[in-house]
């Protein structure tokens, strides 16, 4: 069930959506257990991949997901809606659970003030996510508002330019939301092999990474935090993807763990409500 | 440099625990559950890297049969029944590790090939001695096999004994068969399986109870009008008729899952989640079960009827049962358990085969609100508060409330808030079986029934029993596809109460 409009208030996307929700239930079967609220900030180049990973997603954790595409140079300012309710069978007897799709494109003025749109479409008391695309702009008011209004705040720092010194920006936001880095969640095979190093690792002076930036970073940051080894150095080859880990020029073996999708890598991370002090204390060491 | 005493590296990390190395002896390995049930565990298990790195299976049944023909069969049935997707990696990783050994343990060097096969995989799989022996295999074969298993122990790693339902059946059949176990094996060695305690749900109800505050208060006499668990079939007995006839529904359900389930909903707070504490709890519980009397207690046997629009045999009618069969496919008891929080509260049990619907559901069924404030007929639709467990199918939980019909009166009616373990958390819920399985390889027996439980839930099932000696039942007394007897209403019409119907 969909419905589309161009140029609406945000009091028109609530009643509409409640509109396709009783229409789903005329049918006598659909249920709506929602878990969270997930937003996702997607800037238009992001867009497709973003709706992808959705696609993967939606089934996993039955949400209202509101994704925002800013289009901050559009006039006139205006929100456009594409609502989407999406049935799943459950179980034999017919049943079925629905999710709730809203994608909106907020142009002009209205990129600028994200927080108070998507605040009267949270689901009451549940928690909410923000999947951030792309390196979010620290200090300014579309991103500064809507951390006001999440609980745990989602980004891939491998998607980020501006490294290490995005980190600093991010550590000072974690007072006001827990935030989970999808690039440290890549890391853990290679954690879990270089945890099988210790005691000899301790020692260790040099490590080697090829792969993207934010994972050498990461990786580093993490070593040097938990060994207390402020000392140890890193060598870091580019690469689109990590390929190799060393230590004292001796070459890692990641644990192998199940290839993870993109679907899978943001679902773990809606599965988490809790804080990453590990990865906290890494990141405050940038 | 600091000094630092433990591996700081591992903090964060999901790590989950990992068993020891070991290999597991299924004996009974060419029957129904191990094909339907423990080998699709396993697999389940493997795809999920929770098994041991090092970890072998030795499946021991009666029938020749080679290696390759067995690991092809069990191929087959995990194709069949396993819950994920069949991945040829995973399986060649179990199967490699996988033996068969035609042998009757009981013969004279029975054991003989099994021990070979186990030195063999300690020698190339590294399962460094620690066995885990399952018999999933009839009562009559248990002795035999715990002997010769008990006879040939050595002093390398650990050993544990995993021993299906029904242990024993009655309470002097179950003495005799622990006291031939302690010869050879520790109680915290002896893992009995009830696998409904491996139940996702059944599971939840600890978490339901003892993780939320605002049942704890109400959960007791002064705010519960009474408690309903029902254990309903719609199957017949398909091919079990050798085992059904000597056992009814009170020793294949009564007496290990209901009982069970009763523990657990009834049971104090433990002081914490360890094997001994839970099963402490759940002892008095049991303890505390008065014997009802014979007016409290309803057997009943199916005749001809329909069940979900098929046209169904009677149970005498069914291949291999009596003609004059006096088994009990149904029983349904009012129970009273003799403590502070459940005096006079009964527990309404029922369960049974070829009933009206499959379900397994534990109905707390609060007392009304205490002064009728918006009068008879508005509030006609209203039926008291109840919390529903659904156990199966529908894995969940939903609790019925007043609430008011939209309109110019004042009419109450009930409505439901329904959570449902697929609409919040849309993982696969794990078979019983791998829960339990992991448990016994991770020496965790929380979810296993102690001698003293078993001894409890006998020692009930035997005071009920032996009234049943003194008369003949008039069977069959209930069609198949209904709801019991008739009798089994009046059990609970008696105190002014009614059955839950669906």
């Amino acid at each position: 069930m969909e419905w589309v409009g161009t140029d609406v208030t945000v009091s028109e996307v609530e009643q509409r959506l409640a509109r396709l929700r009783m229409e789903a239930e005329a049918g006598g079967t659909a249920q709506r257990t929602s878990v969270a609220t997930h937003i996702a900030w997607v800037p238009e180049q992001w867009l497709p991949a973003a709706l992808e990973v959705l696609r993967g997603l939606a089934e996993r954790h039955p949400s209202r997901t509101i994704v925002l595409v800013p289009e901050p140079d559009a006039s006139p300012a205006a929100i456009d809606a594409e609502l989407e309710l999406s049935l799943f069978p459950l179980g034999e007897d017919g049943r079925s659970i629905c999710t709730e799709t809203v994608l909106l494109r907020l142009r002009g003025a209205r990129a600028h003030a994200p927080a108070s749109i998507v605040t009267p479409l949270l689901v009451s008391d549940l928690p909410v996510f923000c999947r951030w695309r792309g390196e979010p702009p620290f200090g300014l008011s579309e991103f500064e508002q809507l951390l006001d209004v999440v609980d745990r705040l989602v980004v891939d720092s491998e998607e980020w330019e501006d490294l290490p010194f995005a980190y600093k920006k991010l550590a000072g936001s974690l007072d006001r939301a827990a935030i989970s880095d999808i690039a440290w969640q890549r890391l853990m095979p290679w954690r879990m092999a270089l945890a099988r190093l210790w005691p000899g690792i301790a020692e260790a002076s040099t490590v080697r990474v090829a792969g993207p930036k934010a994972d050498a970073l990461l990786l580093a940051a993490w070593l040097r935090t938990r060994l207390r080894r402020d000392d140890l150095l890193l060598e870091h080859d580019a690469a689109a993807a990590l390929e190799l880990v060393s230590v004292d020029r001796q070459p890692v073996v990641p644990i192998e763990l199940d290839p993870l999708t993109p679907s899978d890598l943001l679902s773990n991370e809606l599965d988490r409500f809790g804080r990453d002090a590990i990865y906290e204390q890494a990141l405050k060491s940038f | 440099m600091t000094e630092l005493a433990e591996n700081p590296l591992v903090e964060g990390l999901e790590l989950r625990r990992r068993p020891d190395p070991c290999a597991m002896v299924i004996f009974g390995a060419s029957g129904d559950l191990a094909q339907r049930k423990l080998i699709p565990a396993l697999y389940a298990l493997a795809v999920r890297r929770l098994l041991p790195e090092h970890f072998g299976v030795v499946g021991v049944a009666r029938s020749e049969e080679s290696n390759e023909e067995y690991v092809s069969r069990m191929c087959e049935a995990v194709r069949e029944h396993a819950r994920d997707e069949f991945r040829q990696d995973v399986w060649d990783g179990l199967a490699a590790g996988m033996r068969y050994v035609g042998a009757d343990v009981s013969g004279p060097g029975g054991t003989d090939p099994i021990v070979a096969a186990l030195d063999e995989l300690d020698a190339r799989r590294g399962t460094a001695g620690n066995r885990l022996y399952y018999l999933a295999i009839p009562p009559s074969g248990i002795a035999g096999v715990v002997e010769a298993m008990g006879a040939c122990r050595t002093n390398t790693g650990w050993t544990r004994l995993v021993i299906e339902k029904p242990f024993g059946h009655d309470l002097a059949s179950a003495r005799e068969l622990n006291t031939m176990i302690e010869q050879h094996f520790a109680e915290q060695e002896v893992f009995r399986i009830d696998h409904y305690l491996g139940k996702e749900t059944v599971q939840n109800m600890l978490a339901l109870r003892f993780a939320n505050g605002i049942f704890e208060p109400i959960w007791n006499r002064q705010f519960v009008d009474h408690v309903q668990i029902t254990v309903a079939e719609t199957l017949g007995i398909q091919n079990r008729a050798a085992f059904y006839e000597h056992a009814g529904a009170i020793r294949d359900i009564f007496q290990n899952h209901l009982l069970q389930l009763v523990a657990l909903t009834a049971m104090e707070p433990p002081i914490d989640f360890t094997a001994d504490s839970v099963r402490n709890e759940k002892v008095k519980v049991l303890r505390g079960l008065r014997t009802p009397g014979p007016r409290e207690v309803v057997r009943g046997q199916y005749g001809p009827g329909f069940v979900e629009g098929v046209e169904v045999p009677g149970y005498r009618e069914e291949p291999g049962v009596a003609s004059d069969s006096i088994t009990e496919t149904f029983v349904a008891a009012k129970l009273s358990i003799d403590n502070w929080r459940w005096a006079d509260t009964p527990f309404y049990v029922r369960a049974g085969k070829r009933l009206a619907r499959r379900e397994t559901t534990i109905a707390i069924q609060f007392k009304r609100a205490p002064h009728p404030l918006f009068g008879a007929q508005g509030a006609e639709g209203l039926r008291p508060n109840v919390l529903l467990i659904h156990v199966q199918p529908d894995e969940g939980i939903s609790l019925a409330i007043g609430a008011k019909v939209p309109g110019q009166g004042m009419t109450i009616r009930s409505v439901h808030m329904d959570f449902l373990y697929g609409g919040a958390f849309r993982t696969g819920l794990p078979e019983a079986y791998e829960r339990l399985i992991l448990d016994a390889l991770l020496g965790d027996a929380t979810l296993f029934t102690r001698i003293d439980e078993v001894e409890e839930q006998w020692s009930l099932v035997d005071s009920i029993v032996s009234a049943w000696v003194r008369d003949r039942p008039g069977f069959p007394n209930y069609a198949a596809g209904a709801w019991g007897p008739p009798q089994a209403d009046d059990l609970v019409h008696r105190d002014g109460r009614s059955w839950r119907r669906h």
